[in-house]
């Protein structure tokens, strides 16, 4: 055996050490809780190999308990394998929402290869196929591709992937934060895309539903955030965050918003500051600058919860003050999500998802395995 | 018993007929004072008597401290019980009787009194309080105190019977003397009765942390039973415990505005003696900043049980924990200056509170010495009650000692024992012996290596040496030791410039033995100007002078013996114009020692 070269797979090796090396940069890009449940149990994580799998907190914390309170010290996290697995898109799964809070739910996930897909939450909770055989085992009930642009004699773009994507359940629509500097809105019943906004000049990051007035606020690379009407399709306003940056010639892109309840607040991060609008006034009430690019940005009540490339969590108040800098696991945090009890879960890069209580205790921290 | 019932009705005060009475009803063997058998006998009289009076109370109605009471006619008559105590403290203050019989009665009375009559008892008590604290009765009757007050301290409610506890308390307080030890925890026992409990299994329902929750509450344990802690592994648990709690706290600061809201004083008012532990509170308790306090507080606690004395050297932390102890100490009391309010006020107090439990600590582990001194012994100088400290006039008493010092001493300067400013030649012979490198002096011991020793000898040679002490330029300390005193092959090297000088000397040396007398007159008076310094000087060198003329020896031959020419230096002090050369010389001197010591050390280079 040693030594022996006559049965060497060459693409097998290289095979293996792809898969090595793509586990170890695993990123979870999206976390989010499983809706219809009082407890904080089931979350859901879209990463960067594209799956959408769902994981249960009350396991992995039985699963934590033998190794005790060693287990934080170490830099050695648990390995949790998903309860339910979907293999979603070719390429990162950027995002993940819930469509609806009832039984009919469906979870809702876009990618890199530029489709939106939706699944039945019931029947993927509830199937019953092991665990490694699924990831094509639920069949997707919607499916939606970004259209591709037609060039000179007819050549056609690359499909523009999607970044985020944005729910409105009321008018049965799905906005999506597209590359190809447009944001799309899809009707859920038709499949068709009702309406284009386009205006911004560089590629979207992210995208949030203003229901009470029917907008959309759109965050761009081009370092602008726009509110756009879903009605006429027309850019109200164009937020610009760094204006006074712009000057010195230096553009960070805008690469979060978050509304607040009330939907009169926006919080938008670009770069490495996050400023505070109050949308009726149209004013900058406050910016907030921390040490690492904001990666995401979520509304606690009155509190914004910040991450960025930093392993930190951030709480501070509409004012810009910090209240509170927890540490978490990923040493580069994408995605931040607060579920309805107070529990905050992150993701980020290794692949790792930190749950952190309303204590501000880490109640677990686990890594995503793939299947 | 009817003559002792009698006498309680009896008007006017108790010193009138308390003996009498006594007398009639015991007929002791001594006047003033019982036997033993008296007392006892009666101690049972006035007993019954008690309980009779007690009964009839109660069945009369009436509070039982003021049974008897009548208002009738203007003035009121004294309760008969109150009578009957104050009569027999007045015995046992007076030692006709024994002294522990008062606290006898006190003691039946509580036990026979409902808690309301008690009250009034105690009020009595308390009323009494110096009397009953004076020593004889004291001593006789301590035990019984405390334990009737532990006996209504146990029959009280803690809860609702606040002031009454208090007041016994503060009463124990008053009564004993601070350095008691019946209430000592001497030993340091914990009181691991003191469980707290808390949920075991996770709640259902409810999301909550449920392992973050275990390790708080179960730092209680260990709070509960600090001794417990030093067990290296028990240790290990608890630190990792510890930091997480504590890392929790740290990234979840309290705002001033959450600290506000609790305000101090309704917190007083609705006072608990311990938290709740539900899982459903946590979430509450840990945004309560005087939650959050406790918990601190009861870290810094432990930590100063494990790094205080008073055990035993194996009980003893380890380095390496001492090492965690500081460093959690450190962090634990940054929480603490961080929470709001007055978080610095806060740590301030408590760090002061613990100081002074530290000093318990040792005074416990001393053996609880008493704090009472005796009061001094009064002098019985008849200075009178009003003798005030001395007012120094001159700040204190050293300084004004030293003002006086001359006029109680009229005869100082006179006196023939007084010490005097020695002669060069006496003051130099140590250095000079040093400098003969065959004497082979370390360093260390060398004479010129004594700053003192090099700064008297400067002071002396500038007054009597103007001569030798110039050389201090050229040679350094070693050049002002006067030539004769060295031996002939170290002279050679500082001689050079003393040429001229030595030839001088000896020009006068020729005519000096017989003007031996002249001389000595000129150096008188040159005595007399300098005041007393130089007559050991005179002294010094007349002596060995008589057998210079005598033996005809030249001044170079022999080291030690002074010369003429110094003499001659002497009278030349006079002059004027070389005293302000002097002043110049002086402060060249005090300059040059600054760096005389590296001269020196060249010196000795050269030298050996």
């Amino acid at each position: 055996m040693c030594g022996d070269a006559t049965k060497w797979d060459e693409d097998a090796y290289r095979g293996s050490i792809l898969k090595e090396r793509e586990i170890l940069t695993r990123t979870v890009f999206r976390t989010v809780w499983a809706p219809l449940n009082p407890t904080p149990d089931t979350i859901v994580v879209a990463s960067s190999d594209g799956s959408i799998a769902s994981y249960s907190i009350s396991s992995c914390i039985s699963k934590l308990q033998p190794l005790g309170l060693s287990n934080s010290k170490a830099q050695h996290f648990l390995g949790a394998e998903p309860d339910g697995f979907l293999q979603g898109h070719d390429g990162p799964a950027y995002d993940v929402k819930f469509y609806c809070d009832n039984d009919d739910a469906l979870l809702l996930s876009c990618g890199d290869d530029g489709r939106i897909r939706g699944w039945r939450w019931n029947e993927f909770k509830e199937s019953k196929v092991p665990i490694h055989l699924q990831g094509d085992h639920v069949k997707p009930v919607l499916d939606l591709v970004n259209p591709q642009h037609k060039g000179p004699w007819g050549a056609l773009s690359p499909i523009p992937e999607n970044n985020a994507i944005a729910i409105d359940p009321q008018g049965g629509s799905i906005f999506s934060a597209a590359g190809d500097s447009s944001a799309y809105c899809w009707d859920v019943e038709s499949s068709k895309i009702k309406m284009v906004f386009k205006g911004h000049s560089d590629y979207l990051h992210c995208v949030v539903v203003r229901k009470s007035a029917s907008q959309i606020v759109t965050g761009s690379e081009d370092g602008t955030a726009r509110i756009w009407d879903c009605k006429s399709g027309k850019c109200i306003k164009v937020i610009d965050p760094v204006r006074d940056k712009k000057l010195k010639g230096f553009i960070s892109c805008v690469s979060c918003v978050a509304l607040d309840a009330s939907e009169s607040w926006l919080a938008c991060g670009s770069g490495q500051s996050l400023s505070v609008w109050n949308l009726p006034a149209s004013e900058c009430v406050s910016n907030i600058s921390s040490h690492a690019p904001i990666q995401d940005v979520i509304f606690d009540d009155n509190q914004i919860l910040s991450v960025g490339a930093e392993p930190l969590l951030n709480r501070s108040d509409i004012n810009g003050v910090i209240l509170s800098q927890i540490q978490c696991a990923p040493q580069s945090v994408f995605s931040v999500s607060r579920h309805p009890s107070g529990v905050v879960s992150v993701g980020g890069y290794g692949g790792l998802v930190d749950v952190i209580s309303q204590f501000g205790s880490h109640l677990c921290t686990f890594c995503c395995q793939g299947i | 018993m009817e003559v002792l019932r009698r006498a309680i009705l009896q008007a006017g005060p108790p010193e009138n007929f308390a003996l009498q009475t006594v007398q009639e009803v015991i007929k002791p063997q001594k006047q003033t004072k019982l036997a033993q058998d008296e007392n006892q006998l009666l101690e049972n009289m006035l007993r019954t008597l008690l309980q009779e009076l007690a009964s009839s109370a109660v069945q009369s109605g009436e509070p039982i401290m003021q049974y008897g009471q009548s208002i009738d006619d203007g003035e009121t008559s004294h309760a008969q019980i109150p009578r009957l105590l104050d009569i027999v403290l007045h015995l046992c203050e007076n030692e006709h009787v024994e002294g522990g019989m008062i606290f006898q009665l006190l003691e039946d009375l509580t036990e026979m009194s409902t808690m309301k009559n008690c009250k009034d008892i105690f009020g009595y008590i308390e009323s009494k309080q110096d009397i009953l604290g004076k020593q004889e009765l004291f001593a006789r009757g301590k035990l019984v105190m405390l334990r009737t007050c532990n006996q209504l301290l146990r029959r009280l409610s803690k809860a609702n019977d606040v002031v009454f506890c208090g007041r016994i308390l503060m009463f124990l307080a008053h009564f004993f003397p601070l350095s008691e030890r019946s209430a000592v925890n001497i030993k340091g026992v914990f009181n691991t009765s003191n469980e707290t409990k808390y949920e075991k299994d996770p709640p259902d329902g409810i999301p909550v942390d449920f392992n973050f929750y275990k390790t708080f509450w179960s730092l209680q344990e260990y709070f509960c039973n600090p001794a417990v802690t030093l067990v290296p592994t028990k240790w290990q648990k608890f630190a990792s415990s510890l930091t997480v709690v504590l890392n929790t706290f740290d990234s979840q600061p309290l705002s001033e505005e959450e600290g506000d809201t609790n305000d101090l004083e309704e917190e007083a008012a609705t006072f608990n003696i311990k938290y709740l532990t539900s899982t459903k509170l946590m979430g509450l308790e840990l945004k309560d900043s005087s939650f959050r306090r406790h918990v601190l507080v009861q870290c810094l606690i432990l930590f100063d049980y494990l790094k205080g004395p008073g055990k035993n050297d194996k009980d003893l932390p380890s380095e390496s924990m001492k090492e965690e102890i500081k460093s959690c100490e450190e962090r634990v009391k940054k929480l603490l200056e961080m929470t709001p309010p007055k978080g610095g006020d806060f740590l301030c107090s408590i760090e002061h509170i613990l100081d002074r439990e530290k000093n318990w600590v040792w005074w416990k582990r001393d053996g609880c010495p008493p704090f009472e001194k005796q009061p001094m012994e009064r002098k019985a100088v008849g200075d009178g009650p009003k003798k005030r400290r001395p007012r120094w006039r001159l700040g204190n008493k050293e300084l004004s000692q030293l003002w006086k010092w001359a006029d109680q001493n009229p005869n100082a300067l006179t006196d023939a024992q007084r010490v005097r400013t020695p002669a060069i030649s006496e003051y130099w012979k140590p250095l000079a012996e040093d400098m003969d490198p065959s004497a082979g002096i370390e360093a260390e011991y060398h004479h010129k290596n004594n700053r003192v020793y090099c700064w008297k000898g400067l002071r002396v040679s500038a007054r009597q040496d103007l001569d030798g002490f110039s050389r201090f330029t050229d040679h350094g300390i070693e050049g002002v030791v006067p030539l004769e005193l060295l031996p002939p092959h170290v002279r050679s090297k500082y001689q050079a410039k003393a040429n001229d000088r030595s030839k001088r000397a000896k020009k006068e040396d020729s005519k000096g033995a017989p003007s031996q007398a002249e001389e000595n007159q000129i150096a008188t008076s040159a005595n007399e100007i300098d005041g007393e310094g130089i007559r050991a000087d005179l002294e010094a060198s007349a002596a060995p002078m008589d057998t210079d003329a005598t033996t005809g020896t030249s001044n170079n031959s022999q080291g030690g013996t002074p010369t003429p020419d110094e003499q001659q230096k002497q009278s030349s002090d006079t002059d004027i114009g070389q005293e302000a050369g002097q002043l110049d010389a002086d402060a060249e001197a005090d300059a040059g020692m600054m760096d005389g010591e590296t001269d020196a050390e060249v010196d000795l280079d050269v030298v050996g």
